[in-house]
């Protein structure tokens, strides 16, 4: 093997050496000359030639700096020298500087030819080993992107990865998988998994590996890990079992994902399931001691007592059907499908028609009421929705009032809102009852209190109707004295 | 002397109801409205009977205040029993089945409502 069309230069002033050469290897290959030792090296060094072939004598330097110069640049350039006065010290020096060849000019061809030739087969040597460890870079360079693309991936997936050996050792983990299993400890590959693991984890893999080994085929487990009880840090652990190609169980690969916000979403949907399961038996419970009563003829001739427990039971089946339309309402606000017919909405006429609405209520228990509305404020909204939110806050200011009462309704444009208070002076609450006002099934209970029916739910739909328009409810109050509840909801120009 | 029956239960009707009725059948009966109001009267009134409701101010009043009642000298002279509309199949998984049970919720028994208010004569009459 040899090179054909090989770049050769010549660096030698001697005008009998480049004829020579050009005479003799010219018509297969590309021969440049320079007749100075510097020039030499600046065209040398920049690109890399077949082959050199350098005079030790030039009018400028030596041949030996040439050599070193252009070596240093290209470390496998292929270098003869050529001397007119050899000697074998320089010859020796030169070779060790790692020139190929040392000839004396001049030249005889019958030697120097074949040893040209082994030269420029030496060339092609150099060049096919240097395509060889070029292409394996290559692939090393690919394989390396690929290994890194998938530690990336491995690395940026929001769920935990492990994989044990048959030994139970630790061969892989992505950072992840530590935050989850919730260790600062560095874990070293080939650790025991004992060391680290929760316990329950611990059992998942002993059984799935157990299990490969007795049954010999790839199984899988699913179980819920609860990392840090009670419940703020539970994880889905999902084990396979790794099988080698001979059929051999490898060991095991785990994958954890944060299940938290799930569970603890589970936990409070079946705590309301409760309440509500509660909430309906309550009710029932306390008709059905009526009418056992009333049935039993426990009462004689009590026609009063008779009279109030029928009434009674009428009442708390009604507050019953209230509670059963709130708790659709509920579910409607909750499940985001909600059809809205919005529209624009004078507040101050809505107001007035609620409290026509409720005048009879209001003179039943001598409540006197006073309205301050700016009239010609506009808000974007689904007008029985908005209906709800007032009659809400009306009723409640009624409910919750004194005998003999008073009510204060005003309804003004602040900035960009528009500002409805409902004043009452009723029983108030404490401060701990306030901060539980709008959660779901919440009343007061206390002396006021045990006589007003209520669903528990109408402060908090009210918060998600108000929520959903983006607006907010403030309350001042104080126990024994009254409330005053203020909504704010965006104000729209007419 | 008549037994001494302490009802605790946020639901006026229910008290509406047991409190006359028991008093006719010969029973002194007092009753609270909250866990706040029983605790009182159980110190004051010192009933030989507690029936105390579960969901009051909180979903397990009933509990805290049994928990209460279990730290006070007075309990041990008086039967108390957990009386609620959340049994079995809502909410709480618990039952008074074995002495272990009954000292995880310090209660010497529980009852479901609705109960009819004869039938809970004939408990008193039969177990307390």
């Amino acid at each position: 093997m040899k090179i054909l069309d090989a770049r050769i230069l010549i660096i030698d002033a001697d005008p009998e050496v480049v004829n020579f050469l050009k005479h003799h290897l010219g018509n297969q290959h590309v021969i440049e000359s320079i007749p100075t030792g510097i020039e030499g090296i600046a065209k040398g060094s920049s690109s890399e030639y077949d082959l050199y072939f350098i005079s030790m004598s030039l009018p400028d330097i030596s041949g030996r700096d040439v050599l070193h110069a252009i070596r240093d640049v290209h470390e496998e350039a292929i270098c003869i020298m050529m001397s007119s006065n050899p000697s074998i010290d320089s010859a020796v020096q030169t070779t060790q500087m790692g020139a190929y060849n040392y000839i004396s000019k001049p030249f005889d061809a019958e030697k120097i030819l074949p040893m040209i030739h082994r030269a420029l087969e030496r060339r092609w040597y150099i060049l096919e080993a240097r395509r060889l460890r070029q292409e394996r870079e290559n692939n090393l360079a690919e394989l390396n992107v690929d290994k890194s693309r998938l530690a990336t991936v491995i690395n940026a997936i929001d769920d935990g990865i492990l994989v044990i050996n048959q030994k139970k050792e630790i061969i892989f983990y992505n950072p992840r998988f530590l935050q989850l299993i919730h260790t600062d400890r560095q874990i070293l590959i080939g650790d025991s998994m004992f060391r680290y693991l929760p316990q329950s984890l611990q059992k998942q893999l002993c059984e799935i590996l157990q299990k490969a080994e007795s049954e010999g085929k790839t199984n899988a487990i699913k179980q819920e890990i609860v990392i840090k009880p009670p419940l703020e840090l539970v994880v889905m652990a999902n084990t396979a079992t790794i099988f080698g190609e001979n059929g051999q169980c490898l060991g095991a690969v785990s994958v954890l994902r944060d299940i938290t916000e799930m569970k603890q979403l589970d936990q409070s949907k079946s705590h309301f399931v409760n309440m509500v399961a509660h909430e309906l038996k309550a009710p029932l419970a306390a008709i059905h001691s009526y009418l056992k009563m009333i049935l039993d003829n426990a009462l004689g001739d009590d026609i009063v007592t008779y009279n109030t427990y029928l009434k009674r039971s009428l009442e708390r089946t009604e507050a019953l059907i209230e509670l059963i339309n709130d708790l659709f309402n509920i579910f409607r606000m909750d499940s985001k499908g909600v059809k809205r017919n919005l529209e624009k909405v004078e507040v101050a006429t809505l107001l007035e028609s609620l409290v026509e609405f409720f005048k009879p209520k209001m003179e039943e228990r001598e409540i006197t009421v006073n309205l301050a509305l700016k009239h010609g404020l506009y808000i974007n909204a689904d007008s029985e929705e908005i209906r709800r939110v007032f009659t809400n806050l009306i009723s409640n200011a009624i409910k919750y009032n004194k005998y003999e009462g008073h009510i204060d309704i005003t309804c003004v444009a602040d900035g960009r809102w528009v500002k409805v208070s409902v004043k009452d002076t009723g029983i108030g609450m404490t401060s701990e009852e306030k901060d539980r006002l709008f959660q779901e099934f919440f009343r007061a209970k206390n002396i006021y209190t045990r006589n007003i029916t209520g669903t528990g739910l109408g402060l908090a739909i009210m918060k998600k109707i108000v929520d959903e328009y983006a607006g907010r409810i403030t309350v001042e109050t104080e126990f024994e004295k009254g409330s005053t509840f203020t909504v704010y909801l965006p104000r729209v120009e007419n | 002397m008549s037994k001494k029956i302490l009802l605790i239960d946020d639901d006026v009707d229910l008290i509406a109801v047991y409190k006359p009725f028991l008093e006719k059948q010969g029973f002194e009966v007092q009753a609270a409205y909250n866990s706040e109001e029983g605790k009182q009267l159980f110190k004051s009134f010192k009933p030989d009977v507690v029936f105390a409701d579960l969901v009051m101010e909180h979903f397990d009043s009933g509990f805290v205040l049994c928990h209460w009642l279990d730290h006070q000298p007075e309990r041990k002279n008086a039967r108390v029993i957990i009386f609620t509309s959340t049994g079995h199949e809502t909410g709480y998984r618990f039952s008074t089945q074995t002495s272990e049970e009954k000292k995880w919720i310090n209660a010497d028994d529980y009852l479901e409502k609705p109960i009819s208010p004869n039938d809970l004569l004939q408990y008193i009459k039969e177990r307390c």
